[in-house]
């Protein structure tokens, strides 16, 4: 019964969900892609991989607009209504992050020197460990309000892990005797994949106020 | 019926004015259509009026001995008040504006039944009070409940929708049973309608009220309500039915903007935050102090207008 009344909501749902999906999906292309960069360098294959990953957050956006436009034919109640609104404008950073990192190193034709290379992948593993912990705690707040406070506090503590790599790596770039305009590429590389663990962080405190706000 | 208008046209202000406090918040934050809320709103107060109405009929005929002359006279002052205050920006209530020119006609008749009048203005002094109570008591209660339950977001928005169309429907059934004896009870005193015509007569005056001339009051109303989380507005809009049925139980009409008033001073007292200003105090105690001396005073300069003759100069 209150499934038929509630319809449009139902249908914010159903594409919060899609969009989340989606947001996997815009995580597995990032690190399959990176993991080629980093096993094969610039190839047609990693060309591939980034026109996909941009497909997927092209995807995202529209996802994005349609829950939007559901929003704006009055689904849900107000405070609701500017909580998820703004809660998908945060989560999309993540998709845009994968993408500009991506098309740095197509773009700038980035080497990255082989000393720099688990570091990196270090990064990007717990970066993307604070994607998935993010969507779980996003799922959490629309299906079931449980764990969010403890998801909070792991990526919380992921993203720390994370600055702590970040200036490592960052140390170790400047340490060495590479070109200084190299430097400051794989300084910008590195800075922009720190972000995605930054943003996450940012998003998932987000999530947890919203479910704070919603206690009486 | 022509000496029904001053009643209609009452109970069509007390419609356009009073639908704002039961459906305000979910019309002016866009959860439930205006005109999905009109019906709502009107079909409730009608079946309110028809099934416990009689109550303050009861009470207003006690008040004192009425014609169908001064039972035009009292609903014209009654209404003249409310457009007035209206006007002035003042809240109004319609009880005070009727219990006020019935208070005028008894002045005139020499016959004031004075128990009658203490028990309606001590409630006077209990709606606002009542609504302080309910509130708070209501708050604790369900603020357990609903951290209990742990609904996700989904779930908790469409708890939020339906308690609150159905507070709105039964504030308006509230509002209907409670407040109808303002409309038409003159004129059951007066002998010229049967209790029944009264309560059918006053509910569709009311209900017409709603549905011509309350979108725009429930948008600019039910906004101030809106600022209050929906947790708080939902306790709000039924701690106000509340308090109004609780009264419609002791037989006396009372002002729903009032029991209003109070149970958001109740929320802010929970949470403890200022949810009135100062300045809007002000302003109800004006409202509350003149409607009722602005309406009884209307009623003496009516018969006093109407007992004007023109004698020709010699």
């Amino acid at each position: 019964m209150l499934r038929l009344l509630f319809r449009k909501e139902q249908q914010v749902e159903e594409l919060i969900s899609q969009y989340l999906d989606n947001l996997r999906l815009a995580h597995e292309n990032f690190l399959n892609a990176m993991n080629l960069y980093f096993d094969k360098g610039l190839c047609e294959d990693l060309d591939f991989l980034i026109e996909q990953t941009h497909k997927v957050e092209s995807k995202a956006d529209d996802i994005r607009n349609e829950i939007e436009t559901i929003m704006y034919a009055k689904a849900l109640i107000p405070e609701s209504r500017g909580d998820i609104l703004g809660l998908l404008e945060a989560i999309d950073q993540v998709p845009s992050l994968f993408e500009r990192v991506l098309y740095m190193i197509q773009t700038q034709r980035l080497l990255t020197p082989d000393y720099l290379v688990l570091d990196i992948k270090e990064l990007i593993r717990i970066s993307i460990e604070c994607c998935d912990l993010l969507i779980k705690q996003v799922e959490a707040l629309f299906k079931k309000s449980q764990d969010i406070r403890s998801l909070e506090s792991t990526i919380d503590s992921n993203e720390s892990h994370c600055d702590h790599i970040e200036r490592r790596i960052i140390t170790k770039v400047f340490d060495s005797d590479l070109d200084p305009f190299q430097k400051l590429q794989l300084k910008e590389m590195v800075l922009q994949i720190g972000e995605i663990s930054d943003q996450a962080d940012r998003v998932s405190r987000r999530v947890y106020i919203i479910s704070v706000k919603r206690r009486v | 019926m022509f000496s029904l208008l001053g009643g209609v046209f009452l109970g069509w202000s007390l419609g356009a004015n009073d639908a704002a406090n039961v459906f305000g918040s979910a019309v002016s934050s866009r959860m439930l259509r205006f005109w999905t809320a009109a019906i709502l709103a009107s079909g409730f107060v009608l079946f309110g009026a028809i099934l416990e109405g009689r109550g303050g009929i009861e009470t207003y005929r006690g008040l004192t001995y009425m014609t169908l002359r001064l039972a035009v006279m009292s609903s014209v002052a009654a209404a003249i008040a409310v457009t007035i205050m209206t006007l002035l920006r003042l809240p109004v209530s319609t009880s005070q504006a009727a219990v006020g020119a019935i208070l005028g006609i008894g002045l005139l008749n020499r016959q004031l039944n004075l128990a009658v009048l203490g028990k309606v203005v001590t409630c006077w002094f209990g709606t606002p009070v009542g609504g302080v109570v309910i509130a708070v008591l209501m708050y604790k209660v369900l603020a357990a409940l609903y951290n209990r339950l742990q609904m996700n977001l989904f779930q908790s928005d469409m708890g939020f929708r339906v308690c609150l169309i159905g507070a709105g429907s039964y504030g308006a059934y509230a509002l209907g049973a409670n407040n109808v004896a303002n409309v038409t009870a003159v004129f059951v005193g007066a002998g010229m309608l049967t209790v029944f015509s009264a309560l059918l007569i006053g509910g569709l005056s009311i209900g017409l009220g709603i549905m011509t001339f309350s979108r725009r009051v429930m948008e600019t109303v039910g906004r101030r309500l809106v600022r209050l989380d929906p947790f708080s507005a939902l306790v709000v809009v039924l701690a106000e039915a509340v308090t109004v049925h609780f009264y419609t139980f002791l037989g006396v009409p009372v002002s729903t903007s009032q029991a209003v008033v109070g149970a958001v001073l109740g929320v802010g007292i929970v949470k403890g935050i200022n949810t009135i200003s100062r300045r809007t105090l002000v302003n109800i105690l004006l409202g509350w102090f003149l409607t009722p001396v602005v309406a009884c005073f209307l009623a003496l300069a009516i018969d006093f207008a109407a007992h004007l003759r023109y004698v020709p100069s010699p």
